[in-house]
């Protein structure tokens, strides 16, 4: 990364007629290892670098980027920029809410450094899950595994006078399993992210967790049976109370979804001006704190600083059962009369920043997981999920259960195969009436954006309670 | 030889001096631009540069790969990947690159992508067809995409070849109320006979249609699929025939070889032919790529391999690589006698889908997914469009669907759209009958 060339970029755009100018690049050094059972398919190393310009001009935006590190790239780019966002012709011209400027450098630290840790055993980590797997008493019919070390140095200023440079290391591996017992199949996956380093590792506990799943898919497949349909309570673990928590939370409070910047790809949201939902209307029970953080130190969404330069905080996005506070980028909160809460993410220095979430979470009750499920009389435990997707409007959900038990007065029950609970967002997040203490997270790469934009992204909270759900 | 063709065999030369066994070197000089729209205006215009080099470089049995950005550094890059093939882990499975000279066909790609000029003018035309058909008032958004590539591949095993790739595609969605809305697309890989302004009236069209939409009924339907949704399940099916898919568990054609696994009118090929948005005369070892049909007439005839899954399962690279895994590039179903309109008016009772999103898996061996239609949903009573309908979810087997075809259109639209219906296809409107369909409660 060539910071003169970035800084000759953004005085090059501040020489024209713009509102504003940015000029962002990205390092990325990039390992990627990918093994199917116990063979390692591919190992990837690259090292990707380039610089993106955004120009606001006549109420217009222009973006441009390139890999090619000169000064007469730089001004392609620019100008390039500067003629798309004049190619605009806006009726209703776009601003940026106002930010101070920042000078800063922030640094995700790591305890093992993921660069110093040998490819040989980067390899032999991952091998080592393959073979866990093989003798841990269950048929794996095939396990795909997959390791990434992704080390992002970024260095942002804009016409404003901010100045931030960060650097973070993240790593993620992913884990698919097929369990094949008396000639039927079953699956799972799960997926492990990090801003750290190599330590990573020491906290996870993959092995440990993908045995896990493959005994409780062979025992849904030996003793799960299909739950009789009908209205019953459910408790969500942390798993699926985070996914719920992400699609019906976190997706419809994204304010460049609501304004519709995205309705022809990730859609709109049920929340809009005019509409039934805005802030401040009821959308769950009041025990209801959903809230998305970035600032959760070693989270898969960890971030200091957003791509627009904007300091990242806690949202309260649903507080006390009420729809509280959207995710914001500055364009966006500049149209709805807000503050930028420093939600803008992008991927790499070829892509616009947009709003993101990071971390999307249910804040914990006081009870514990016991104590739910010793109040339910009748209901199933739906610890995890196979199956998931909502509406493009974030309203229509449905969850298929992969752990999952019955429940009957209070005790866990008989394993359940594949339950399903579909129903509205409001419905959904209306009928909890109860949560545990203790939050978990899972890492997620969350999809929006047009090329797709995957973000690390961490979703979780704590066991939910609904009452009287139609579960099949 | 061109002098981008000739700094990606020395790329290759220096990798094999380095010691490796084979390498494959493919450069791409990417030219893409991108108009983002909303609410019937420019959001924002981007532009995107690329030059990058992709390497592959195998070294006994063991595949190491990387991207070449920086073009000062092409040594010490290789350097290390040579040294990170010396510690990795052989591959028992790699096969080798395809060795060979081939001839390729003539790229058609259009040089007009190269740099278009005036890219917000396509979308105003969408704009203003949707406005016709549903009113002024409409809501709309969406993206125009134009791409060009200059692809220069070496191998050393013999490969080498120059391909051109060019794409346009304007995909608009159009509200004609907050709950009713029609999406079109518009997909070539040359401006020739491109007109955004379909893809505009098709989504203005749908969207007029939708006004007023009820909550549907849980059930099971005969429904007519357009060319963009039934691009999505050729999106679930087309990466099922990958030989990856077959070999880690993912796939519902497992074992199915030479088996019946859709109806006699069923034939679905890859083909990343000269008009589709993903055609390319080489893969990505250098083989020409080709037509291949998987399902023939309803029997399933091959998966798609690269060498060495063609070497495991004992058959011929059918031009398919991925170096790692096999992947479709373009999906097509073959038309069928019936028009679109004899489709709809031939239904009793039905529903008429028009685009879909969020696919998941409860388990891809078996097949059992679940996707939400969006756009227009109709409901269909003796050959009519009766009522608009919404919150309805297609939760169902990717087999039965399959089985279920009963009907296709002589009428076939290229289609793409986001990650939604990828890979490209073309696409007819196709009847399955029996689909299951669920609802919130």
């Amino acid at each position: 990364m060539k910071e003169d060339i970035v800084d000759y970029a953004l005085e090059y755009a501040q020489e024209k007629e713009v509102e504003y100018a940015e000029a962002r690049a990205q390092n990325r050094t990039l390992e990627t290892l990918m093994l199917r059972d116990s063979i390692l398919e591919a190992y990837g190393s690259a090292v990707d670098s380039g610089f993106c310009v955004r120009i606001l001009s006549g109420g217009g935006i222009g973006f441009a980027s390139s890999n090619k590190w000169t000064k007469e790239e730089a001004r392609k780019i620019v100008d390039l920029a500067f003629k798309y966002a004049k190619l605009a012709g806006r009726r209703d011209k776009i601003a940026f809410a106002k930010e101070k400027n920042v000078e800063t450098k922030w640094v995700v630290d790591q305890k093992k450094k993921a660069e110093n840790v040998s490819s040989e055993e980067k390899i032999s980590t991952l091998v080592e899950i393959s073979k866990v797997l093989s003798s841990c008493g269950v048929k794996i019919a095939a396990t795909i595994s997959g390791c990434t070390v992704d080390l992002v140095s970024k260095y942002f200023v804009n016409s404003e006078s901010s100045r931030i440079s960060s650097i973070v290391p993240r790593i993620g591996v992913s884990v698919f399993i097929a369990v094949a017992e008396q000639g039927k199949i079953e699956q799972a996956s799960e997926q492990f992210g990090y801003s750290g380093g190599w330590e990573a590792f020491d906290e996870w506990k993959i092995s440990e967790k993908m045995v896990g799943n493959a005994r409780v898919l062979k025992n849904v497949i030996l003793r799960g049976k299909s739950v009789k349909p009908g209205s019953m309570d459910l408790i969500c673990g942390p798993e699926v109370t985070g996914i719920a928590a992400h699609e019906s939370c976190g997706h419809p409070m994204e304010a460049d979804r609501i304004l519709g910047r995205e309705m022809s790809q990730a859609g709109r949201s049920f929340i809009f001006e005019g509409g039934p939902f805005w802030i401040g209307t009821r959308i769950g029970n009041d025990v209801v704190t959903i809230v998305d953080d970035p600032t959760l130190e070693h989270s898969y969404g960890h971030y200091a600083f957003d791509d627009e330069g904007v300091k990242a905080r806690r949202r309260f996005l649903y507080k006390n059962g009420l729809i509280n506070e959207f995710l914001h980028n500055r364009e966006s909160a500049a149209k709805l009369g807000a503050r930028s809460n420093g939600s803008s993410r992008s991927i790499n220095y070829n892509r616009e920043a947009i709003v993101r979430m990071a971390n999307t979470f249910v804040l914990p009750g006081d009870l514990t997981e016991e104590e739910l499920i010793e109040d339910v009389k009748h209901g199933v435990y739906m610890k995890s999920f196979t199956e998931w997707n909502i509406d493009d409007k974030r309203f229509n959900q449905r969850y298929v259960g992969r752990e999952a038990y019955v429940i009957e007065e209070g005790q866990l029950r008989e394993p359940v195969a594949r339950p399903v609970i579909e129903t509205t967002t409001l419905k959904f997040w209306t009928a909890v009436d109860a949560i545990s203490k203790k939050v978990e997270f899972d890492a997620a790469t969350c999809g929006k954006g047009d090329p797709s934009q995957g973000v690390p992204v961490f979703v979780g909270g704590p066991c939910i309670r609904l009452r009287g759900v139609y579960v099949k | 030889m061109s002098d981008l063709l000739v700094r990606t065999e020395e790329i290759v030369k220096k990798a094999k001096g380095l010691g490796a066994d084979e390498v494959i070197a493919e450069t791409t000089l990417g030219r893409y631009r991108q108009v983002r729209f909303s609410n019937n205006e420019v959001d924002t215009t981007l532009a995107w540069n690329q030059y990058v080099t992709d390497v592959a470089l195998a070294w006994k049995k063991r595949l190491v790969v990387t991207r070449i950005n920086n073009f000062q550094k092409i040594e010490a890059t290789l350097r290390k990947l040579f040294e990170l093939a010396k510690v990795s882990k052989a591959n028992p499975m790699f096969g080798g690159f395809a060795k060979g000279r081939f001839s390729y066909a003539r790229s058609k790609a259009d040089k007009r992508l190269r740099e278009v000029k005036n890219l917000t003018d396509y979308v105003f035309d969408a704009v203003e067809a949707a406005r016709k058909q549903a009113g002024s008032k409409i809501d709309s958004g969406g993206i125009l995409f134009t791409k060009f590539e200059d692809v220069y591949l070496v191998s050393s095993e013999g490969p080498a070849g120059v391909d051109a790739r060019s794409a346009v595609e304007l995909s608009i969605r159009a509200f004609s109320q907050r709950e009713a809305s029609g999406h079109g697309v518009e997909c070539s890989s040359t401006l020739k006979d491109f007109e955004p302004a379909r893809a505009g009236t098709k989504a203005g069209e749908i969207a007029r249609l939708a006004r007023n939409p009820k909550a549907g009924d849980e059930g099971v339907y005969d429904v007519i699929f357009d060319p963009l949704i039934f691009g999505s399940l050729l999106g679930i099916w087309a990466p099922m025939v990958s030989a990856f898919s077959i070999m880690t568990q993912t796939s519902i054609f497992i074992n199915k070889l030479s088996r019946k696994v859709a109806p006699e009118i069923v034939t679905i090929k890859d083909n990343p032919a000269a008009y589709s948005l993903n055609s390319r005369v080489f893969d990505e070892e250098g083989v020409p790529t080709k037509e291949n049909v998987f399902i023939d007439h309803g029997v399933l005839r091959t998966y798609l391999h690269n060498t060495s899954t063609a070497k495991a399962f004992k058959t011929k690279t059918t031009g398919n690589a991925g170096l790692v895994v096999p992947t479709p590039w373009n999906a097509e179903m073959d038309s069928g006698d019936r028009s679109k309109d004899e489709l709809l008016e031939d239904m009793k009772r039905g529903l008429y889908l028009t685009n879909t999103w969020y696919t998941r898996y409860q388990n891809s061996a078996k097949g059992d997914f679940s996707t939400i239609p969006r756009d227009g949903i109709f409901l269909v009573q003796n050959g009519e469009i009766r009522q608009s309908l919404k919150d309805l979810r297609i939760s169902d087997n990717a087999q039965s669907l399959l089985s279920n075809i009963a009907a296709a259109s002589k009428e076939r639209q290229h289609v793409h759209w986001w990650e939604e219906a990828e890979p490209p296809s073309l696409s007819p409107y196709v009847l399955i009958t029996g689909v299951h369909l669920t609802k919130s409660k």
